[in-house]
């Protein structure tokens, strides 16, 4: 299944929202949604769940277009909450009947994902009993029970502790096995990197870059180089402003170009008393952050 | 239709579930059994008391042949009392009535002027009343023997009756005063309790952003007619529920309540003004909930509730108060109500009184009607545009009239 979304339009008044926002997602694949705030995330899952419609562009899915009533979409809002004084169990069927599923089917789906989850002992407390983090949980849980064809997961491991992320990834992971389109938003770039083949970020109602994650990331310049040393100090002048200080001590080294890799890397093998060289490779985080900057 | 039904129950059941419902319904049954119960309740308590000897009434009369006259006369009128004649002073009968021995004296000047001596006069005491009824016929009879009549004619005279019958071709409106009363009573406190409960209801799910999810499974139009819809049946169990065991309790205590006209005049109100009650209830319920829904959508803290549904409440208020006054004033057919009849949010409740409390051709009880239907479906329409548009907004200040603005200009 691909979903694919073309030229989407959207204004509010006055305000241009979504200037054309166009991408593809497949089934089988996670794809990461990503722009700073204000940028058009929000709006755009709302018009591809039907919320409001479009005022241009198509949402399509194989295609043809979207068919709510055909088409389960499964989710996780970054605005968490649900009824804090209701019991679980009510809720969580509730949301899955209004999915389309039958009271039974409902039920039965609601125990299996509660006992998943390890949320089972809360089945008939009051949502507002427990911590923050289970009450992630049980919102993921409106998410899933219904099994949708596509789930739309809204900063996910926001507020969960390392054990929950676990078990949220594994989630992620099943759900991406089964063959369904997982849209991730999140500014947690490495959950996206960890998890998404595709990213599409936008800037100002627009996708400013978008496509496979490793195109992109090769598109940046391979100019630079990671040296580990024990010894930064005769490296640092030797090479003077084009040697900075990086993370965690290592040291960065622009080059003149990319093609000058060996050369310099020998260079610094026969000089320099160092542990490590590589060429750096950028992470989601740095194109997006360099991305931002240029705005 | 199948959302409907789900979102439907789901509401109705949380209706049903809460707490406040459930003991304000308990409280008006318990209360209005107690209140129905009372006669025997009383009866069963004064029945008790018979036993025991009836409280003693003094009558001092200077004269003598005017005593034995009084104390017949008192005896036969003060039957709830052991008359007594004295010929104690007037410090003696005092101290009788402060110690308790008698309930209460009279001392007689003449036949025109007395005393009445009483403890604690209660706000009931009518026996100054009957004794001066009492003495005015002993005072006109001796007259008139005086005058030569023989006492025959004397009473004959005193004891006249007129006949006189009245012919209601219209309504009675001593009889269907306190029914339709107390129907407008609890038309004006279901509507403005359940209007307040759906916008609250509303503006909850938008502060626990629970609408996030909630906007993204229904359609927002299922949500709000789902909403109001078990909100006025809510509503409609409560009152059949408060409304049956009245009538349940009555019938019966119907003999104990017989001689209270009040009271039965209540529940003699015929069968056909409860389904036009039904008619209004029903339709004056759904506009202001659905009007109610849509201001609760336009808010984003429950802190704002109540004052975003001021207006509408105050509109809802002002019917109340027309109503009630016309009735007050017995013309419930003035131009006032008459134009609020056929206004739709002021209409259940006058059209309705009207009907109740006068005699309302047909065609304009159909027109109000007509009128009322087509506006509920228009504003559950409109609610619903502004609750769709509404629930997403969060922070903004609630502003109905711009966001219908918004509605009507999209």
């Amino acid at each position: 299944m691909v979903l694919e979304l073309k030229n989407i339009e959207k204004s509010f008044g006055q305000k241009h929202v979504l200037c054309g926002v166009s991408f593809c997602a497949e089934g089988g694949r996670a794809f990461g949604l990503l722009g700073r705030n204000g940028a058009g995330k929000t709006t755009t899952i709302r018009v591809l769940m039907n919320v409001f419609p479009a005022d241009g562009g198509e949402v399509l899915i194989d295609g043809r277009p979207i068919d709510h009533s055909r088409i389960g979409i499964g989710y996780l809002p970054e605005e968490r909450g649900l009824y804090p004084k209701k019991p679980i169990i009510d809720q969580l069927v509730y949301f899955a009947q209004l999915k389309g599923m039958s009271r039974s089917d409902a039920v039965r789906s609601v125990d299996a994902w509660l006992h998943k989850l390890g949320m089972a002992e809360y089945r008939n407390k009051r949502l507002d009993t427990l911590s923050k983090g289970n009450q992630q949980k049980i919102q993921l849980i409106t998410a899933l029970a219904h099994d949708p064809d596509m789930v739309i997961l809204d900063e996910p491991f926001s507020g969960l502790d390392p054990v929950n992320a676990m078990l949220l990834k594994n989630v992620v992971k099943e759900q991406i096995g089964k063959g369904k389109i997982v849209l991730f938003s999140s500014h947690q770039m490495g959950y996206i990197e960890e998890f998404c083949d595709s990213i599409a970020i936008l800037s100002e109602g627009r996708v400013a870059i978008g496509g496979d994650l490793e195109s992109i990331k090769r598109t940046y310049p391979r100019d630079r180089l990671v040296i580990r040393t024990q010894q930064p100090q005769p490296i640092l002048e030797a090479y003077g402003d084009a040697c900075t200080v990086g993370e965690h001590g290592v040291l960065m080294l622009r080059m003149a170009s990319p093609e000058d890799k060996r050369a310099v890397m020998a260079s610094l093998a026969e000089r320099f008393e160092i542990d490590e060289v590589r060429v750096h490779e950028p992470s989601l985080n740095d194109i997006f952050v360099e991305y931002a900057k240029e705005q | 239709m199948k959302q409907f039904k789900t979102i439907m129950g789901f509401e109705l059941k949380s209706f049903i579930r809460n707490k406040g419902f459930i003991f304000t319904t308990l409280f008006l049954v318990v209360a209005l059994g107690v209140l129905m119960f009372l006669p025997n309740i009383l009866s069963a308590a004064s029945s008790s008391e018979e036993e025991t000897e009836k409280p003693v009434m003094l009558v001092n009369a200077s004269d003598g042949a005017l005593a034995d006259f009084v104390h017949s006369a008192f005896g036969e009128a003060f039957a709830d009392y052991d008359v007594r004649l004295t010929d104690d002073g007037e410090d003696a009968i005092r101290e009788q009535v402060v110690s308790g021995e008698a309930e209460c004296a009279f001392v007689m000047e003449s036949l025109t002027s007395y005393t009445y001596y009483v403890n604690d006069l209660t706000m009931t005491d009518s026996n100054t009343a009957i004794a001066d009824s009492v003495l005015q016929n002993v005072y006109r009879m001796s007259m008139m023997m005086q005058g030569g009549m023989t006492p025959d004619q004397a009473s004959d005279v005193l004891s006249v009756t007129v006949e006189g019958q009245t012919e209601k071709l219209g309504k009675d409106q001593m009889e269907n005063y306190w029914y339709t009363y107390i129907m407008i009573f609890a038309l004006y406190t279901v509507i403005i309790l359940y209007g307040q409960m759906v916008a609250t209801s509303v503006a909850t799910e938008k502060s626990s952003r629970a609408m996030e999810v909630l906007v993204t499974s229904a359609d927002p139009v299922a949500m709000m007619f789902g909403k109001v819809l078990s909100a006025c049946l809510a509503g409609f169990v409560q009152l059949a529920v408060v409304f049956g065991s009245a009538i349940l309790f009555y019938n019966i205590n119907k003999d104990e309540w017989a001689d209270i006209p009040i009271i039965s005049s209540i529940f003699d109100m015929p069968p056909s003004l409860l389904a036009f009650m039904l008619i209004f209830f029903v339709l004056g319920f759904l506009i202001y909930a659905f009007l109610y829904g849509a201001v609760g959508s336009t808010t984003s803290k429950l802190e704002d509730v109540s004052s975003a549904v001021l207006p509408l409440t105050y509109l809802f208020i002002f019917a109340f108060v027309v109503v009630i006054f016309s009735m007050s004033a017995g013309s419930v057919d003035n131009v006032l109500m008459t134009v609020c009849s056929y206004v739709p949010f002021t209409s259940p409740m006058a059209m309705f009184t009207r009907i109740a409390m006068s005699s309302v051709p047909w065609y304009e009880i159909v027109i109000s009607v007509v009128i009322l239907i087509g506006s509920v479906i228009g504003v559950g329409v409109l609610s619903a545009k502004i609750y769709r548009a509404g629930v997403l907004m969060y922070g903004k200040k609630p502003n109905l009239f711009e966001t219908i603005r918004t509605v009507l200009r999209s």
